[in-house]
């Protein structure tokens, strides 16, 4: 592919031809993809480290994972983003660890440096104190953790611990899109795994992307909401799916769950005749609804592991909180010029379109995804009211990281109150 | 929204987990009934789920699937045969060993398959004339996949075979007093090993029904604990396959008041309760039925001991 080419490419030039300076820059350059403004400062600091060491001749990364890489989301997708990362870096070596409780976390962790480990990733919210404290016992080593709130850079936690989590809210915004020019019975299910911010702010986006596209069509939208308790739940997900088909009469399914199976529920209706559309999950899962699947939110690790081993290779290392967005990772898309088919376009993209969505609509898609990725719309601004009519955000109000972050609200549409 | 609705909906996703429950069940109490605890279910219906789900995916063919599951099943419960049978070894260990060996097997064999994202067709439901036009039972009983038809004809082969044929008296001697059976000429050695093997390969197609009929991809932990609640049925159904039937979709039924309360708004329990129903519910009845007047009642007087010919 050219475009890991040419980024493998770029990196022995950057690393071995090119002066100091040039690295400097060119390392300014690959940080700046995380879309974290990049300062004046950090371009000095990384000039003064680089000329004045050599690079590492080999990066040792290892992996602690909460499940077996055969799951079928989450660690499955973190591990693909390992096997990117290695494929574009000839000097990285990877180890995992699999199937680690989060009790355990140190153990896994000890383990990989052991066997010689420089840089850590834990990729669980649970393993976060667990690493915290490794990173502290290690002020030699480099570690990232993926979905929590601890790093040097948010100033909770020593200097050689990252954060980084892809966030999905503005896909489910476009998913909602989709779903508004496809519903016929105006009635969505959403088939939610935690009731936590996350979860919501992705429910409640999702609501207005579809609020949007329907109001186009005249129609009202109402959205029902089932919750799981439970990150993995294949069972629990099928009776939900099945309720809201057949006791909300919902025909678009979103859903947060590990695995493919409200895709599957959906795609079963699809060959009964009864139109019902889903969408895919952390991965592209259109193979598993040929005919019911619309479109859907899918993650690349792979680009932020690049940045992050490609720092310690470097050794140009500065903590960071990355919450990886639309565009964000994306900082060699001048090379897609020469190659339209494009596989990694970012941390964060949306999964094939389906034909079934009205090309008007496929085009509002495209133009809401550029709009994001250039930071000129945000799907929650105001005047937005919860589902209580009460006003939540002011005409024209964005909403900030923070409003964003603790989301406890459900905006006008969802029809099932929050639990308690 | 219409109870009726709701009602139908509840009933469709009863007969769905009901039946993959059932058909474990029907496998174990086969297999107590001749005196040997298997505690192996989990891994049986696991690597029965795998294996169906990869000759399905190989010939396209649920016949041959299916009989893969029930052959994988077999295969395994062999090996709890041989261990508890002729070695007269702790049934307990050896049926956890086996859960341990089927979960850890499919895993590792099935590992590829979930990497790769293989899938296939689920079973198409079958409708049955006339019967699938009832309310609320139609819908749910009569419209099915023909793995889940076959459960309820189990249900009546079953309870056929251990009340009405002399091959079940034996079986069912055999489990109450091995002795007693060997001295009037029963082959105590080959009954409970058939008895061990026909259950496991039960064990395995409840994998596959499990697969090919709902949850149609592979990946790691697809049993979900199934296995262990089929073991709680079976005490539960006081070892007869027609108790089985009303236990299994029973539990089922249980499964399902999570979605259903959401459904109908319903907030007053939180879902958490739902998710640990079925547990509670297996404890209780374990609690329950495990008092000494019902156990010396129902339970195969010699369920778990190990059979040594006295010379």
């Amino acid at each position: 592919m050219s475009v890991e080419k040419s980024r493998r490419s770029f990196l022995r030039d950057a690393a071995f031809a090119l002066g100091g300076v040039a690295v400097g820059a060119g390392l300014g350059y690959i940080a700046a993809g995380g879309g974290q403004a990049p300062t004046t400062q950090t371009v000095t600091k990384t000039v003064t480290q680089t000329s004045t060491q050599a690079a590492e001749k080999k990066v040792v990364a290892g992996f602690v994972y909460v499940g077996p890489v055969s799951d079928y989301g989450w660690t499955h997708a973190h591990d693909a983003g390992r096997a990117y990362a290695k494929s574009v870096c000839p000097w990285l070596e990877t180890k995992i660890v699999e199937s680690v409780e989060e009790a355990k976390v140190q153990g896994a962790i000890e383990t990989l440096i052991g066997q010689g480990c420089n840089i850590i990733f834990t990729t669980s919210f649970g393993f976060m104190e667990g690493t915290a404290e490794a990173a502290q016992k290690h002020p030699d080593l480099y570690f990232a953790h993926c979905s929590g709130y601890k790093s040097g850079a948010a100033g909770n936690a020593p200097q050689n611990l990252s954060a980084y989590f892809a966030e999905f809210y503005q896909l489910y915004y476009l998913n909602g899109l989709a779903a508004g020019a496809v519903t016929e019975t105006g009635v969505l299910g959403y088939v939610g795994a935690v009731p936590i911010p996350e979860v919501i702010r992705h429910i409640n986006a999702f609501v207005l992307g579809a609020k949007e596209a329907a109001k186009a069509r005249g129609k009202d939208i109402k959205v029902y909401v089932q919750w799981l308790n439970a990150w993995f739940d294949p069972e629990g997900a099928n009776k939900a799916a099945t309720s809201l088909v057949e006791n909300n009469n919902a025909d678009v399914l979103a859903f947060t769950e590990d695995t493919p199976t409200v895709l599957q529920v959906a795609e079963s209706y699809q060959k009964k005749g009864k139109k019902v559309w889903s969408f895919s999950h952390y991965s592209d899962m259109s193979k598993e609804g040929p005919n019911a699947h619309l479109t859907g939110q899918v993650v690349n690790w792979g680009p932020i592991y690049v940045d992050f081993v490609t720092q310690v290779y470097a050794r140009s290392w500065r903590s960071v909180d990355i919450w990886a967005r639309v565009g964000d990772y994306m900082p060699y898309k001048w090379a897609n010029l020469s190659n339209p088919k494009v596989e990694y376009d970012g941390a964060v993209y949306l999964a094939p379109l389906n034909p079934v969505i009205p090309e008007n609509v496929r085009a509002l898609i495209a133009l809401r995804w550029q709009q994001m990725k250039e930071m000129l719309f945000e799907p929650f601004t105001g005047p937005i009211k919860d589902m209580d009519g009460n006003l939540r955000l002011k005409d024209g109000e964005r909403a900030t990281h923070d409003i964003l972050w603790n989301m406890d609200w459900h905006v006008e549409g969802v029809q099932t109150p929050l639990p308690k | 929204m219409d109870p009726l609705t709701i009602l139908t909906t509840m009933f469709i996703l009863m007969v769905q987990e009901g039946s993959i429950l059932l058909i474990a069940t029907l496998g174990e109490i086969f297999t107590e009934r001749s005196g040997i605890l298997n505690l192996g279910v989990e891994g049986l219906m696991c690597f029965g789920a795998l294996s169906s789900f990869v000759v399905y995916y190989l010939t396209g063919n649920w016949i041959t699937a299916t009989l893969a599951a029930a052959l994988a099943g077999l295969a395994l419960s062999l090996i709890h045969a041989f261990v508890s049978i002729t070695l007269k070894a702790n049934q307990t260990v050896s049926g956890l060993a086996i859960t341990i060996l089927g979960l850890g097997l499919s895993s590792f064999i099935g590992r590829p398959l979930a990497l790769s994202r293989v899938r296939i067709e689920p079973l198409e439901s079958v409708r049955i004339p006339v019967l699938s036009d009832l309310p609320v039972i139609g819908p749910s009983f009569f419209n099915q996949n023909p793995l889940v038809y076959l459960s309820y004809i189990m249900v009546i082969i079953l309870w056929f075979i251990l009340y009405k044929t002399g091959f079940g008296l034996n079986l069912r001697s055999v489990g109450e007093n091995p002795s007693m059976a060997d001295s009037l000429g029963i082959n105590v050695f080959l009954t409970r090993y058939i008895a061990t093997s026909v259950g496991g390969a039960l064990c395995g197609v409840s994998g596959a029904l499990l697969i090919l009929g709902y949850y149609p991809s592979w990946y790691d932990g697809i049993t979900a604990g199934r296995g262990w609640i089929a073991v709680a049925l079976v005490i539960f159904s006081s070892w007869n396959p027609l108790y089985a039937f009303f236990g299994a979709y029973f539990f089922g039924l249980v499964g399902t008041l999570n979605a259903t309360f959401q459904s109908i708004g319903f907030r007053v329990i939180p879902t958490d309760f739902f998710r640990t129903l079925p547990y509670l519910l297996t404890i209780v009845v374990l609690v329950i039925f495990s008092s000494t007047r019902f156990r010396k009642r129902k339970m195969p007087a010699s369920l778990g001991k190990p059979y040594t010919r006295e010379l």
